[in-house]
């Protein structure tokens, strides 16, 4: 069996039943789920199948040059279900008011390949989910005094569609899974309280054959929680891994580069320098095993790659339909839904769609491997986790504690450090300091994590709270 | 249908068919309806929420849960749910009960302010939404605003094998205006937000005064300088004093981190860690608080427990099952996110109790630090103690007196040595609750209520 739907997808079911005089568009989804949650090696829940069976439904009607839009979602597809939400769609639409010129909504069917569902998890989910847990899980039994605090695993299996009124018919399946993993570090010198590294991430698929590869790192860093100390206060060099790039630069660009932005007046102008010369970051919403990845936008309009920053300049922003239709340009194939700078809500098909980035890819550089980049900083910081870098979008601000970071010293890891902040601004104003525009060195190796692809990036400086002053200790 | 209750015929008899199969079963039916308005001065998007039901159900299988879940509260797609876990629970012979007391409550509560919001209908919400955005332009350099004004009601119908039956709606109402002000390229912002259980009279706050005074400063962020870096003394405002008392030190209360030894704070239950004036509490029973519940999603009512009782760590957030362990009750605090989410040992309205101190008495006891204002988040370190919160603004502190606006920062340090360093906290006309999210890590988010009153400590402090 294949990961191809087995019944008539959602959105084709409403369309059917839809009788309206406006234009019209719904995404519906059928999602299962399945969750292992384990307390140590205890199994704490198992959870699945949690099915849910929903659409959204989305009605405009031309205003002169402007455009209403009605949206309605719920998890009723019944007749009665579906006649209701046509009637909310139908009387949103009355007090709604957006400067889109024109809707075009797509008809064209989308280009095939793009890798995004894990066969073998579609097709057997609980037991692949257990195989998983079971290889991640087993490394700790030969590493002494480390242990899996809590930790889950949560694999949704959708089957998405989109169908509208210019003829649209398109379903995809996709799979991802979230791992939350607290690793905890204990023992040794009586009065030295445990240490913790704790592991939140995305993907598409999961592998049994590795997952235990990373363990004994978490250990490390775990162990090493135990003894940090704050690090000093001053400007320095930091070494940013992809991991700790992908809680900043998506939030901030991912704005930024949008149709949202530029109708508020917030969107970089093209041909603007915002970073170094070797900077260069697409969105490529068809980018192999990304969490976004997918054929079609939420809005049913083909996705691709597109160039945001060349060699440090703005290029190109990104559109959903009502933001192209405001700006007499077309739609990137960047309309999301359940995207809101970082948190991703599963059950998509409740919210209208947004214009946003989908994957973002930063170009690997010329700089070499994580260690030469260590080199080049000299003396600096290898941030290795932030508690919430929650960056603000607006403002291009960003910051928070240092849970796990190594001070590098002649070129060198040496000690960890914990607590102290760490903060800076993605993106500032032409002649001031920003993370962009102070890369020091951009490595070779790219690494895709959430909705990032990028190399580990050398900063130089970022300002560092800490105890005393650099150069003090 | 236009109740939850309406389907409860139906989820009565799958809860029968579950008593059959399993040692205990308890099921959580969820709905959600409601409205919303969005403007600024492109565009104008009402919404309504999306309509949402659906059932968890949950099974004993001896030594862990089984859960499944579904969007169709019909008989038949219950039965779907329903015929999982009986799978489940086939091979599992074992028919011990489940660790800690199970509820036997049998009450219904709900939300009725003397007006609704619901009243005002999207156009009352626009009319209002649209002053408030004419006041905020009103102020140079403000350009734009976005403002929103929305209410969601959220009906949940308990029912468990030991007789237990809770019906609750609560009506939640909150609203926000974010002045957006543009000079020289440069873009900066302050927000103006509330959010309760409750009707109309929860956004009493939007008026011109409170609007014009969030838009100016919004304008003065953009002079605003950079904040001090490094360890210093803080006063924390009312509502990042909340956000320490939730994410901080309200995280390492929650006694599944307890029982998988993941809290810094199990090893000190009964122990002093803070100052005598301080006084930290949960209260799923505050009136009108944004995490106010009637009941939980095990059939506990929804009550107040002190964490922190004059300085004295003395209490911790129970389920039924870290009760049992623990040798305590269950506290009214396990939470779903939502009908397809498992339930957690989940905080409601946390916050610190006032103290004795004007704000004034505050400023000139720290002498030098800064006032840090407006709270955009915290995470939490349950295990490793540590603290983060971040803030959209605040003043630096010189020689006891208030001076420059500040831009956003973030605070950092070790909870244990920040709760020992409170001098201070101000009096209850200071204190207020302020609505927010909460994620149990990354995920399963629930409304949260966070608190306090001016808070004077020592931390360090770094922009962000």
């Amino acid at each position: 069996m294949s990961a191809a739907t087995a019944t008539v997808p959602v959105s084709y079911r409403i369309a059917d039943k839809l009788h309206l005089d406006a234009p019209w568009e719904v995404f519906g989804e059928r999602t299962r789920r399945y969750e292992l949650h384990f307390n140590g090696r205890v199994v704490e829940v198992v959870r699945g199948p949690l099915v849910v069976e929903g659409f959204g439904l989305r009605i405009f009607r031309a205003r002169g040059d402007r455009t209403a839009i009605g949206f309605q979602a719920t998890t009723d597809t019944s007749e009665k279900g579906i006649a209701q939400a046509a009637e909310d769609a139908t009387e949103i639409a009355t007090h709604s008011d957006f400067p889109a010129k024109r809707v075009e909504l797509p008809s064209a069917p989308p280009a095939a390949g793009v890798e995004a569902v894990d066969q073998k998890l579609w097709e057997s989910p609980l037991p692949r989910l257990q195989e998983y847990v079971d290889a991640l899980l087993a490394p700790f039994d030969s590493i002494k005094d480390s242990v899996p605090s809590f930790g889950s695993v949560r694999a949704t299996l959708s089957e998405t569609s989109v169908a509208n009124s210019a003829g649209l018919r398109t379903s995809f399946p996709g799979t991802t899974v979230a791992l939350e993993l607290a690793v905890k570090a204990f023992g040794g010198p009586e009065g030295v309280p445990p240490g913790e590294y704790w592991i939140n991430q995305l993907s598409r698929k999961i592998d049994p054959d590795d997952a235990g590869d990373p363990v004994p790192s978490w250990c490390s860093y775990a162990e090493d929680a135990r003894r940090a100390q704050a690090p000093p206060t001053g400007d320095l060099p930091i070494v940013l891994p992809a991991h700790v790039l992908a809680g900043i630069i998506p939030s901030v660009v991912g704005f930024r580069w949008t149709g949202g932005a530029r109708l508020r007046e917030m969107a970089p102008e093209r041909g603007t320098v915002v970073g170094v010369p070797g900077l260069t970051i697409d969105d490529d919403g068809r980018f192999p095993w990304g969490p976004s990845t997918a054929p079609v936008d939420d809005e049913g309009v083909s996705t691709r790659k597109r160039t945001l920053i060349a060699g440090g300049a703005v290029d190109e922003i990104l559109y959903d339909l009502l933001h192209a239709g405001a700006f007499d340009t077309s739609s990137t194939g960047n309309g999301l839904r359940g995207l809101t700078f970082g948190y991703r809500d599963w059950l998509r098909f409740t919210h209208a769609p947004s214009v946003g980035a989908s994957t973002l890819v930063v170009a690997p550089g010329t700089d070499g491997t994580d260690a030469e980049l260590v080199e080049i900083a000299g003396d600096g910081i290898w941030l290795q986790q932030l508690g919430w870098a929650n960056p603000d979008p607006i403002s291009g601000s960003f910051g928070g504690e240092i849970r796990i970071g190594y001070r590098i010293r002649n070129g060198k890891i040496a000690e960890p450090v914990r607590g102290g902040t760490i903060g800076g601004t993605v993106l500032a104003l032409p002649g001031t300091p920003s993370l962009m525009s102070c890369i020091a060195a951009i490595g070779s190796k790219p690494k895709l994590v959430d909705d990032l692809s990028s190399p580990t990036l050398l900063v130089k400086p970022l300002t560092v709270a800490g105890d005393a002053r650099v150069g003090s200790t | 249908m236009t109740d939850l209750r309406d389907f409860e015929a139906d989820i009565d008899h799958i809860l029968t068919r579950l008593e059959r199969a399993a040692p205990f079963a308890d099921i959580l039916a969820q709905r959600v309806s409601g409205q919303g308005i969005r403007l600024d001065r492109k565009s104008t998007s009402p919404s309504t929420r999306p309509r949402l039901h659906g059932a968890a159900l949950r099974a004993w299988e001896g030594s862990h849960w089984i859960e499944a879940a579904s969007s169709d509260l019909s008989l038949a797609g219950l039965e779907v749910a329903v015929d999982g876990i009986e799978r489940a629970l086939e091979s599992t012979p074992v028919r011990s009960d489940p660790p800690g007391p199970s509820s036997v409550t049998d009450a219904e509560a709900s939300t009725n302010p003397p007006h609704p919001v619901s009243e005002l209908g999207v156009e009352g919400m626009m009319a209002l939404g649209k002053d408030v955005l004419g006041w905020a332009t009103q102020v140079p350099s403000v350009r734009d605003a976005l403002v929103r004004i929305g209410w969601s009601d959220e009906e949940r119908l308990y029912l468990n094998t030991t007789g237990a039956r809770t019906y609750q709606r609560v009506t939640r109402v909150d609203a926000s205006v974010v002045p957006l002000a543009f000079e020289g390229g440069r873009v900066e912002f302050d927000f103006l937000g509330e959010g309760a259980v409750g009707g109309t009279e929860c956004l009493g706050f939007l008026n011109e005064a409170k609007v014009k005074e969030a838009a100016e400063s919004s304008r003065a962020l953009l002079s605003a300088k950079t904040p001090p870096t490094g360890a210093m003394t803080v006063i924390l405002d009312p509502g990042v004093a909340g956000t320490f008392a939730h994410e901080s030190f309200g995280h390492g209360t929650e006694a599944d981190q307890f029982v998988r030894d993941r809290s810094y704070l199990k090893p000190i239950l009964g122990q002093t860690v803070g100052p005598e004036s301080l006084t930290i509490v949960d209260n799923g029973a505050y009136p009108g608080g944004w995490g106010t519940i009637y009941f939980d999603d095990e059939g506990n009512p929804g009550q107040r427990t002190v964490l922190v009782n004059k300085g004295r760590f003395v209490g911790a957030l129970h389920d039924r099952e870290t009760a049992q362990v623990l040798h305590a009750r269950p506290t009214g605090n396990t939470r779903r996110s939502d009908f397809l989410s498992r339930p957690f040992v989940r905080m409601t309205n946390t916050y610190v109790e006032p103290g004795s101190w004007t704000l004034d008495e505050l400023v000139k006891e720290a002498k030098n630090g800064v006032l840090m204002e407006r709270a955009t988040s915290g995470i939490e370190d349950p295990l490793g103690g540590q603290m983060q919160l971040k803030v959209k603004r605040g003043r630096k502190i010189e020689n006891g007196q208030l001076t420059d606006l500040v831009t956003s920062m973030a605070l950092s340090g070790k909870v244990l040595d920040f709760l020992k360093g409170i001098r201070g906290v101000s009096k209850a006309v200071d204190f207020r609750i302020e609505p927010g999210y909460c994620g149990k890590g990354h995920s399963d988010i629930v409304p949260a209520g966070t608190g306090g009153a001016y808070l004077l400590s020592n931390a360090i402090v770094g922009p962000a």
